[in-house]
């Protein structure tokens, strides 16, 4: 596996390739190997001022969110995906879901978050919670583009920008904990944007359809984007390119509005 | 109930399984593994396995498609997150096991008809009576039709096709090695969790026994035909025993392989079953 070079592959190769329980391990082996719970035993804690710590657990209580919407959304996706490869992939990405949300949950302990689930309820971006309600709608409704464009494409842009602009001026526990995840969202992203990007190629995905969902759901993702920037203290001079990751991601895949 | 929780951690899951008894596996067993000669070459015999291991395939896509689809229903962000990993493991299970098609020269793009070709009719009623509680968002019911029923089936299945394959097919019987244990973890998870709940809503019992009545009936089923269709055990002399339950796999005919393996199954059922506080309801004809 290690000489392998997926993208020398042809479609079918590399679904057959990538997206497998074998490979999953084999990316995820090396990065989390010796972290448990995200991170090495031996990094040390930095101490934090009381604001510090306030704004951090807000932060960590918006992560939550945000990955408990990932996990419910991925998990539902499981049963829809069209076949055997995306099943797998999706699988995948529920485990993957799920690990960030215990690390973020126990990261919230380290800082001596007693009830967690209070603590989330209490400090939840309503932006947030809007777009996870609209995830978990477009997945009820078994809509599995337009979910899979909602997950994997906008949700987890959203968070692979955020947890990079947030690990770069995080402390040293946070900052390892967020590149693990970040390694997980690169290949969500990636299947979202390679799975979206065929079916408009092959006509399975309706992109006017596609459009529609980025439209409903940009105005929260750029709330949620504005207001995770300010809790997790990145500087204003860095904010307007980190939303252009964002728009550019979307772009990628044509959907202009 | 937290510290019981505990123990089905993420993190956990990572050290026991993937980076303990799957370390250094590929598709479930050892890399240099493969189906024996005999098998390849004996065209009865083969077609035989792929029926098999389509049993196999469809038992645990219903298993990937219960786990994930109770994720949302679960209470709780621990029992959430047993049942991820569960839906790993069993993604998992369906990756080995169509590889093993694969293996037993089944081409890629013949999969579905081959699925569809061989798929037990009982098997998939089994699996429709699961999923229905699935899609009604029931969990309580859902952890019991899937982590004691369907998981507590699977687990003796795979425990005695990998004791009757150690011998005459390694490979195989490595690949089930690393299921067993994934199922041994997923019971002990129904047992304890459900336990609890089905203590706190008594008023589910009658819903939830007529439910395992129901999948009962139409394991038995599949297990007939699956042991009606079975070919005789070839004459061997060189082949070693192959103990389980007190039978002898390697000489058993295929009614006493399908009485042992109905006997085992619905003595675990009534075992777990009544740790859970439920009582196992012998199956009757069903619609």
């Amino acid at each position: 596996m290690d000489e392998l070079e997926p993208h020398s592959l042809g479609d079918e190769e590399f679904d057959d390739e990538t997206h497998s329980f074998e490979f999953w391990f084999g990316a995820v082996e090396g990065y989390l190997s010796d972290r448990p719970y995200g991170h090495r035993p031996a990094t040390v804690e930095e101490p934090l001022d009381k604001r510090e710590r306030d704004r951090l657990i807000t932060t960590l209580c918006n992560y939550c969110t945000g990955e408990t919407a990932a996990l419910e959304g991925a998990s539902g996706l499981v049963r829809l995906a069209p076949n055997h490869n995306a099943k797998i992939f999706m699988a995948t990405q529920v485990v993957d879901e799920a690990r960030h949300l215990e690390v973020f949950l126990r990261r919230l302990a380290d800082l001596g978050v007693s009830d967690p689930d209070a603590e989330i309820a209490r400090r939840a971006n309503p932006a947030l919670l809007e777009f996870k309600a609209a995830l978990l709608a477009l997945v009820g409704n078994e809509d599995w583009s337009a979910a899979v464009f909602a997950q994997n494409v906008i949700l987890e842009t959203m968070e692979y920008t955020v947890f990079r602009a947030h690990a770069d001026n995080a402390d040293p526990v946070t900052a390892e904990v967020l590149r693990g995840v970040i390694s997980d969202e690169r290949r969500h992203l990636g299947f979202g944007e390679t799975h979206i990007g065929r079916g408009l190629a092959d006509g399975s995905a309706d992109r006017s359809r596609l459009q529609e969902v980025r439209g409903d759901l940009e105005a929260m993702v750029l709330r949620v984007f504005e207001d995770a920037l300010d809790d997790a203290g990145v500087p204003p001079d860095e904010r307007p390119e980190l939303g252009r990751d964002y728009l550019e991601a979307v772009d990628r895949l044509g959907m202009a509005l | 109930m937290a510290d019981f929780l505990s123990q089905y951690s993420i993190q956990r899951w990572l050290e026991m399984c993937p980076q303990g008894y799957l370390e250094d596996t590929v598709y479930g067993r050892g890399a240099e593994e493969h189906e024996p000669e005999e098998l390849l070459g004996d065209e009865d015999l083969l077609e035989s396995e792929i029926s098999t291991t389509v049993q196999l395939v469809v038992g645990e896509r219903c298993a990937l498609a219960a786990s994930s689809g109770l994720i949302n229903a679960a209470p709780d962000f621990p029992s959430k997150r047993f049942l991820a990993t569960q839906t790993l493991d069993e993604a998992r299970h369906v990756e080995v096991f169509t590889q093993r098609l694969y293996d037993l020269g089944v081409k890629k793009g013949d999969l579905e008809s081959t699925v569809d070709r061989y798929a037990n009719p009982n098997l998939v009623k089994f699996a429709e009576v699961l999923l229905e509680k699935v899609d009604d968002g029931d969990f309580i019911a859902g952890v019991v039709g899937q982590n004691i029923v369907l998981e507590g089936m699977a687990f003796s299945v795979f425990e005695m096709m990998e004791a009757g394959n150690r011998d005459p097919n390694p490979k195989f019987a490595h690949t089930l090695t690393g299921t067993i244990a994934d199922e041994r973890r997923h019971v002990g998870f129904g047992e304890n969790r459900i336990g609890a709940l089905i203590r706190e809503h008594p008023e589910k019992k009658p819903e939830i026994e007529k439910m395992q009545q129901e999948m009962t009936f139409y394991m038995l089923a599949t297990f007939a035909d699956a042991f009606a269709d079975a070919p005789p055990p070839p004459p061997d002399p060189e082949r070693a025993a192959a103990e389980w339950h007190g039978t002898d796999l390697a000489t058993a005919t295929p009614e006493e392989m399908e009485a042992v393996l109905a006997n085992t199954v619905l003595g675990e059922f009534k075992t777990r079953l009544g740790r859970i506080g439920l009582e196992y309801q012998t199956p009757v004809g069903v619609g």
